[in-house]
């Protein structure tokens, strides 16, 4: 782990310099707040406290952080259903997600959407999708939108590898492409679509070499490794600012929990999970960095994690303190 | 007086569409052959020459894109329009207006707004067989969050186009092939026509018909000839079919006493089932002669062969037949 | 083998034929193409032939039996053949009547004998439309019924011209216009109404109904008498002595009688001794009735009707009591049915029992004439010897149409009905 990061420190060396102690510590910060989220919310649901289904995005903090730290503000965000770490990465309140999370009607949504679909329009945050490639042709409206309106905004555009094997995604990308549309496609490798392993469900080795049929720029990264994913995602939204159109990025990631609450994880073993856990953790990873590099103390790394949980603590307070959405208003925003 | 203006139905809505794109530049069009080929049946001839293919955006094939980009630029400002070519191919976009147009402004709390126009050609008649001749209609009405219009006349084209593109939300604007051709009276100035107004175009008393689209003036021939033989029918146009104004067809049951619908899409779960419920649940119940009835497109696709095409969907002949039977309880 | 004889088909669509009669007995020797039996379709009767010489042997149905075509209905026995023990029984489906299968499931549970049902489907099969008939279920549309409901009118009265003679919407407004011009000539639809426009507190105050179904009968039939029938109105007093007397006497003995249920027995038996008045004009045409029809007026919560005691010469004060009972209780119901409130020939009304003292009606057209009478009063009246003496009085008021009726007839009628109320027993005369 110490060679590690000795080596991802030489590696971003010049990143490190110019993001600084105080945004690198803000990063890691958040996907602490990630993960005690996602923890909680397993907590939550094993308590019988919310009904449905969630996905949570546990090991997968550095993609969720690196990209939503790459993008300036104004952005668009379109995301999937394993989502809650976007939107913490892309600043939503904690409090009105878990609100959301637990059905309330202080909720991003009040309560009508749920773990699967949080979105905060005032941020840009276009929402999180339950179907898996259903956010990529909205993401080629949202280019269009800004080309027309000729800002110099940029729509990040997060989907999972099972979404690039839906035809969507292929007229996706080759509308971006013609058009030279400001997107950032992110493919979130996480190895699994559900049970389906990407070594069954594509005969390519990186997703990203797809980019190349549709004439865009390709690039796979660690998708654990945050610095990797930042860097790769900024220099993506440089581009397409400077209106040389979309990227395809492929982040690599593990998730380590099941695809959903209902998953006996039959299809992997525990070795397997175990071996990520132990070598590869994002947060472990970027700890060790910081650490490494004298940017942070143990105690500040300790204190993190400490002051994630108690950031989660007050949102579950705040939710479970919050209202029921009332049923007189059942049929209400359906339409404008 | 002055001769009054005719335009045909594609031409109608051309001019809308053109008015709307030189009033508010947040106005586009996007879809397949929609520039210098003018769209498969013309209604976008000559606005890209005027308007530029910034604004009459010519798409690859792939209606699930032309869908998803209407919703991400209505989503982020703008007032995009789409053509789907043929009603067919709005198959491929189900998605994307199922899942996502309709459902994303109640999934984000009421919060975000779609404000797009898919406007795409229905209808059989024109010989183009089973995948270019399909009614799906109903399909959209089925689901909470769309809107769907169909309009029958030039001068509804235009207005309710105006509407459909002016209303915040997402809508269906269905056309029909046959009626792109038909002429009719169609003021040059802006106007609109409300979202969610039946029309009574006909009246009568002894049996209200409620078509749609192309069955309006099919409803409307077999009312003339009805008429020769004493019996007057009330034909009724509903124009949007979502949201449904029911008030105006239950008012006329009541005052018929007798009720046939009629549409082109298939009878099994069509829009006549709709219809009919809501007359049999109202206080026009009490009201009745006769049982109500629909007459509406055979249960199979459409036929290429031109005798086997016109017999599946309803004719005026039909219409007469079917009419006279109810007015004489000869059902 | 006896030869088996089918009923025939005798035309493309026919199911089943019905035996007439039997032209030949068990035993009978015939002839090939001897009529054996003579059936009926719906449009001819036919005749069965013998298909070859031999005996007849063994009849399956006897007349009036409906049978399906194909059936066996008898056997032949080949000249010499002899008869088998048991030549193949149908008789199971024998006597089974022509029903539908519909018609035969509502028929058996509700215990019905589908051999008393009349069929009306095609070769008199029996369909479902006359097992509720026979059941006293009525085929109407929605329409109908709401009329029905709306109008206090029995469904079942009304000839159905409807899909299977289901009554219509348009068939109870036709009854209705009937009851209407029973008494009037129908009213004209539609005509212009002149309505002053109110402030707006004003139209806050205002409950609004549209005058409609009954009310708008009734408007429409008084107005059109009041304004075409020239009334004069006659006013008597009787001494209602003799009647209390009998009232009292009735009561001692458990009974009731009404001064209403006199009244039209008073009516009655002066009407049969003043023909001009037991009359009714339509058009050009006086009609004198042989029978003293005599409507009793009935307010109801909104509205009047007016039920016929029908030959009430003919009947006991007894009998027009109960009579008189039964109506207004059914009125009040809103069942009485088109029979029970047509063909009245002269009307009696009463509103002695809301403390009027007298007042003048307006005839109920077609008829002639109308008796408005108010409560008993005492009062005091001179005897023989010109002292005043307390008696129950009554004043009547008699309204005649004066095309009709002339004033000494009129005047006469009165004097009669004055004559039998003081003096009862001359309702035995």
């Amino acid at each position: 782990m110490m060679q590690l990061s000795q080596d991802l420190i030489q590696r971003h060396q010049d990143l490190i310099e110019a993001l600084g102690a105080e945004t690198l510590k803000a990063m890691l910060q958040e996907m602490h707040l990630i993960r005690a989220f996602e923890e909680r919310a397993e907590q939550l649901y094993m308590q019988g406290k919310v009904h449905g289904t969630m996905h949570l995005s546990i090991g997968q903090e550095a993609t969720a952080v690196g990209a939503a730290n790459a993008m300036q503000e104004g952005d668009y965000l379109l995301n999937h259903h394993r989502g809650h770490g976007h939107c913490l990465a892309w600043g939503s309140d904690p409090n009105r997600m878990m609100a959301e999370f637990m059905g309330k009607e202080t909720g991003y949504c009040r309560g009508r959407g749920g773990s699967m679909h949080i979105a905060d329009i005032e941020s840009n945050n276009l929402g999180a999708n339950g179907i898996v490639a259903g956010g990529l042709p909205i993401a080629v409206g949202v280019g269009l939108s800004i080309k027309m309106r000729r800002t110099s905004q940029v729509c990040l555009v997060i989907f999972g590898d099972g979404a690039a094997n839906e035809g969507a995604f292929h007229e996706a990308l080759n509308m971006a492409s013609i058009w030279r549309l400001p997107i950032v496609f992110l493919c979130e490798n996480n190895q699994y679509a559900m049970s389906m392993p990407v070594q069954q469900a594509f005969n390519i080795e990186n997703i990203s070499q797809r980019a190349a049929a549709y004439g865009l720029p390709g690039v796979t990264v660690d998708g654990n490794d945050v610095l990797a994913v930042y860097a790769a995602v900024s220099e993506a939204a440089a581009r397409a600012r400077r209106g040389e159109g979309a990227t395809l990025v492929e982040a690599k990631t593990y998730r380590y929990k099941g695809h959903s609450k209902s998953d006996k994880q039959v299809y992997r073993s525990r070795e397997e999970v175990r071996f990520w856990q132990e070598n590869r953790d994002p947060i472990m990873r970027f700890s060790q960095l910081l650490l490494t590099a004298g940017l942070i103390s143990e105690a500040e790394a300790a204190q993190m994690r400490e002051r994630a949980v108690a950031i989660i603590d007050a949102a579950v307070a705040f939710s479970e303190a919050s209202p029921e959405p009332d049923v007189a208003d059942i049929m209400s925003g359906v339409y404008a | 007086m002055p001769e009054l203006r005719e335009l045909t139905y594609a031409e109608a809505l051309r001019e809308c569409l053109r008015q709307l794109m030189e009033e508010d530049e947040r106005v586009f069009l996007i879809g397949e052959d929609i520039g210098v080929y003018g769209g498969a049946f013309g209604v976008t001839a000559g606005l890209i020459e005027q308007f530029g293919p910034e604004r009459v955006i010519d798409t690859p094939i792939s209606e699930a894109g032309i869908a998803g980009a209407c919703i991400g630029a209505a989503l982020t400002g703008m007032r995009p329009i789409g053509e789907i070519q043929f009603m067919d191919f709005v198959t491929l976009s189900m998605e994307q207006l199922v899942l996502q147009a309709a459902k994303v402004r109640f999934m984000f709390g009421g919060k975000a707004s779609v404000p797009m126009v898919l406007r795409m050609p229905s209808g059989s008649g024109t010989g183009a067989a089973a995948q270019h001749s399909e009614s799906l209609e109903n399909w959209f009405v089925h689901v909470p969050g769309l809107k769907v219009v169909m309009p029958s006349t030039p001068y509804d084209a235009k207005g309710l186009l105006r509407a459909a593109v002016l209303d915040d939300n997402p809508v269906i604007f269905v056309e029909h092939k046959l009626l792109y051709k038909t002429k009719g009276h169609v003021p040059e100035a802006p106007y609109i026509v409300p979202l969610g107004q039946s029309k009574v175009v006909r009246e009568g008393s002894h049996l209200t018909v409620v078509a749609t689209s192309v069955m309006v003036g099919r409803a409307l021939q077999a009312a003339e000839q009805l008429a020769e033989e004493g019996i007057e029918l009330e034909v009724i146009d509903p124009r949007t079919l979502k949201p449904l104004d029911d008030a105006p067809i239950i008012e006329s049951v009541k005052k018929t006493g007798r009720a046939l619908v009629v549409h082109e899409a298939v009878e099994m779960g069509g829009f006549g089932g709709e219809v009919v419920a809501r007359i049999a649940a109202s206080e026009a119940f009490d009201y009745l002669e006769a049982p109500i009835r629909r007459l509406a497109g055979l249960d199979i696709p459409i036929p290429y062969n031109r005798r086997l095409e016109y017999h599946a969907v309803p004719q005026v002949e039909s219409i007469v037949r079917e009419a006279r039977k109810l007015v004489r309880g000869e059902y | 083998m006896p030869v088996p004889i089918i009923m025939p088909k005798f035309g493309f669509t026919l199911e089943s034929c019905q035996i007439v009669q039997w032209l030949v007995r068990e035993g009978d020797r015939v002839r090939s193409g001897d009529p054996i039996c003579e059936v009926t379709t719906d449009k001819v009767n036919m005749e069965v032939e013998a298909p070859e010489d031999g005996v007849i042997h063994q009849i399956l149905y006897k007349a009036g039996d409906v049978v399906p075509v194909a059936q066996v209905i008898c056997y032949l026995l080949r000249p010499n053949e002899v008869a088998e023990a048991a030549a193949a029984p149908i008789a199971a489906t024998k006597n089974v009547p022509n029903a539908t299968p519909l018609a035969r499931r509502i028929a058996e549970s509700n215990q019905l004998d589908l051999a008393t049902v009349q069929g009306s489907g095609r070769d008199g099969k029996i369909m479902r439309r006359d097992v509720e008939q026979a059941l006293g279920k009525v085929r109407a549309t929605p329409a109908a019924r709401r009329l029905a409901a709306e109008h206090g009118i029995n469904l079942a009265e009304i000839q159905g011209t409807g899909r299977g003679g289901r009554v219509q919407g348009t068939d109870v407004q036709a009854a209705l216009a009937r009851r209407a011009s029973e008494l009037a000539t129908p009213p004209k639809e539609g005509e212009a109404q002149v309505v002053t426009p109110l402030s707006a507190p004003e139209q806050a105050d205002r409950r609004v109904v549209r005058l409609e179904g009954m009310r708008r009968t009734i408007a429409q039939r008084l107005q059109k008498s009041f304004q075409s029938a020239p009334h004069i109105f006659l006013n008597m007093t009787v001494d209602m002595s003799a009647v209390e007397a009998l009232r009292e006497t009735l009561k001692a003995r458990g009974e009731k009688l009404s001064v209403t249920a006199v009244l039209i027995k008073a009516c009655a038996w002066a009407l049969g001794r003043n023909p001009a008045l037991n009359a009714t004009l339509e058009g050009d045409e006086i009609s004198y009735w042989r029978h003293a029809n005599i409507g009793m007026a009935v307010a109801l919560q909104d509205g009047l009707i007016v039920p016929i005691i029908h030959r009430a010469e003919q009947l006991s004060l007894h009998a027009i009591q109960q009579e008189v009972d039964r109506l207004a209780a059914l009125a009040r119901e809103g069942k009485l049915t088109l029979d029970q409130v047509s063909g009245g020939t002269f009307t009696v009304t009463n509103m002695g029992m809301f403390g009027v003292d007298s007042f003048t009606a307006i005839i109920n057209p077609p008829q002639v004439a109308i008796l408005a009478v108010g409560r008993i009063v005492r009062s005091f009246v001179p005897d023989p010897e010109g002292k005043p003496i307390l008696k129950p009085t009554l004043t009547m008021t008699l309204s005649a149409d004066h095309r009709v009726v002339d004033g000494a007839h009129a005047a006469h009628f009165l004097r009669d009905l004055r004559d039998v109320i003081q003096t009862p027993s001359l309702l035995a005369w």
